[in-house]
């Protein structure tokens, strides 16, 4: 029944995308713009808002997370907090690098995998959802390679179900680095991958220059948009249980968040929803005074954190890593609002196991480590990675969970020795 | 033993499970039949009926082969942190938990969807 409603509440929200889209602009205006996103690169960063139009950008953001949505319904996997977390990612990056034509190939590469191991589609549709995120990849080679025609298409696409079949082996190898601390652990495994793929550009003499595209004067009507889903949310989450919606919210705050952290299923589909609602208000609140821009890219990081308030990110364990990347930023002279800047505030709080498994100050030194390392992380796989945050946080999860495993490990040691010293000595 | 693998990572995070209460007596025990293998842990921790029934809840969760063939991989390799029983729930038929004399019995069984766990026992003898 609670699936149902979720069900439904996606729907509404799709919905309420698609129909924001054609009243801001004509229908002729939304439907030019979302064809040319579909034929422009979609490396790190390109704003669809204003490569297309907001309108476009909306669209197209609606149909990719309509695709989400619909795989977990026809392979009847559960519409909880992973997918919840996945759709709302592929909806997120709808507005900054994914298309329904670059994300096919990926997830058609994970479906052959599962075929080939005769597993169900169904157990790697996880990966096969977030691993989307190499989409741009297939862009840059049919529009930025150089390579022409359909020869580009035919390898573009290859390169494209190539990945599909080798993300799953690596996303689960992945896992053991950072040990569920990094939430977007399909970041960090497209990332890995991704830095072959680029060094194989590389070496056939193709550009891998990054460009950013960003829009720096979004309507009124963007800057709305995630404030009246927040509270969409929120009102869904108290009707869905009236009585218990606030305990069960305050339950949440007391898990760590680790992956896998499903609050839907640990908790209740009531809290999730609530915590949805209120990471999408506090992160809209943190935009809006550093100042920064509600355009495609932000409201791509806002969404992903919202799918995520089901699946890991809470309000206590996400407020200390933003905190870490804004000190970052201050020390290092860096401005809050510029785009590494708040895309690392927003996109940062993947490590926010971290903070919930080991405190506040260890939430605060993730955030500030992370800062530091993402600012590099997108020339190494040539921006065609998008979620260079989950790989820039895979990469500072591992170095802090490595330095606390060995501390754990010879803390244990020095303790198991001198309590076998002190038997040795009493016999 | 069919599926070395697997079994390795369920034993490490019951292995983990149960360490982490610190008992000075933990035993594995591992059986393998035509259709099925059941893994029994016991140690030497008296526990609470609250916890026994946390336990049984987190082993019986809902079957979830998205969670199962992606994140049931961390079982027994994630040592940092407190042991998760759900990622072993998502990969096994039944688990069954008990309190013994002087501590507490865990039954794990593992087989294809023909596979009874009813009929299926560790041999007195």
């Amino acid at each position: 029944m609670t699936e149902k409603k979720l069900y439904l509440l996606m729907i509404v929200l799709i919905l309420l995308l698609v129909f924001t889209a054609f009243l801001s602009e004509g229908y002729h205006s939304v439907l030019t713009g979302f064809v040319k996103i579909q034929s422009h690169p979609a490396r790190l960063i390109n704003d669809y808002t204003i490569i297309g139009s907001e309108g476009g950008a909306l669209l197209n953001c609606s149909i990719v997370g309509l695709i989400g949505l619909f795989l977990v319904y026809i392979n009847n996997v559960r519409l909880s907090g992973p997918t919840i977390a996945a759709v709302f990612t592929m909806m997120g990056f709808g507005l900054f690098g994914k298309t329904p034509l670059n994300i096919i190939p990926i997830i058609f590469g994970v479906f052959l995998l599962a075929k080939l191991v005769r597993k169900k589609f169904s157990e790697y549709i996880i990966i096969a959802l977030f691993g989307t995120a190499l989409g741009p990849m297939i862009n840059y080679v049919i529009l930025e390679s150089g390579l022409k025609g359909n020869m580009a298409i035919f390898i573009g696409v290859t390169s494209g179900v190539v990945a599909g079949l080798l993300l799953p082996p690596i996303a689960i190898a992945m896992l053991n680095f950072h040990q569920g601390y990094n939430l977007y652990n399909l970041g960090l495994s497209c990332g890995f991958f991704a830095i072959f793929a680029a060094a194989v550009f590389s070496s056939a003499g193709f550009d891998l220059t990054i460009k950013v595209i960003w829009n720096k004067n979004p309507s009124t009507l963007l800057v709305f948009l995630v404030p009246t889903i927040s509270i969409l949310f929120l009102i869904a989450g108290v009707l869905l249980d009236y009585k218990k919606f606030f305990l069960d919210f305050s339950r949440i705050l007391k898990l760590s968040g680790r992956l896998p952290s499903d609050f839907m299923e640990m908790v209740s589909a009531s809290g999730a929803l609530i915590n949805i609602g209120l990471l999408g208000l506090i992160c809209s609140l943190y935009v809006y005074l550093v100042g920064a821009d509600f355009n495609g890219p932000v409201i791509g990081g806002i969404f992903t954190v919202m799918g995520f308030g089901a699946f890991g990110k809470h309000v206590k364990n996400s407020i200390p890593v933003i905190v870490g990347v804004a000190l970052s930023c201050m020390v290092f002279g860096k401005s809050l609002s510029a785009p590494g800047a708040i895309l690392a505030a927003l996109f940062g709080t993947t490590l926010a196991p971290i903070a919930g498994e080991f405190g506040f100050l260890a939430g605060i030194s993730a955030g500030f480590i992370h800062s530091i390392l993402v600012d590099r992380t997108a020339a190494w796989h040539g921006g065609m990675d998008l979620y260079n945050n989950g790989f820039a946080g895979g990469l500072t999860a591992t170095l802090i969970i490595a330095v606390i495993d060995w501390y754990v490990g010879n803390k244990d040691e020095i303790i198991f020795f001198r309590k076998q010293k002190k038997h040795v000595n009493k016999e | 033993m069919q599926k070395k693998e697997f079994l390795m990572h369920l034993i490490g995070e019951m292995g983990n499970f149960i360490l982490d209460e610190n008992p000075s007596r933990m035993v594995i025990s591992l059986h393998q039949e035509e259709d099925g293998i059941h893994l029994c842990i016991i140690d030497n921790n008296q526990r609470t009926e609250e916890e026994i029934e946390d336990i049984k809840k987190a082993l019986n969760c809902q079957r979830r082969p998205e969670m199962a063939g992606y994140y049931g991989a961390m079982a027994g390799h994630d040592l940092v942190g407190h042991a998760r029983l759900n990622l072993i729930g998502w990969q096994v038929k039944h688990g069954d938990v008990s309190s013994t004399d002087n501590g507490t019995k865990i039954d794990l069984w593992l087989g294809s969807d023909q596979f009874d766990h009813g009929k299926f026992n560790i041999p007195s003898k």
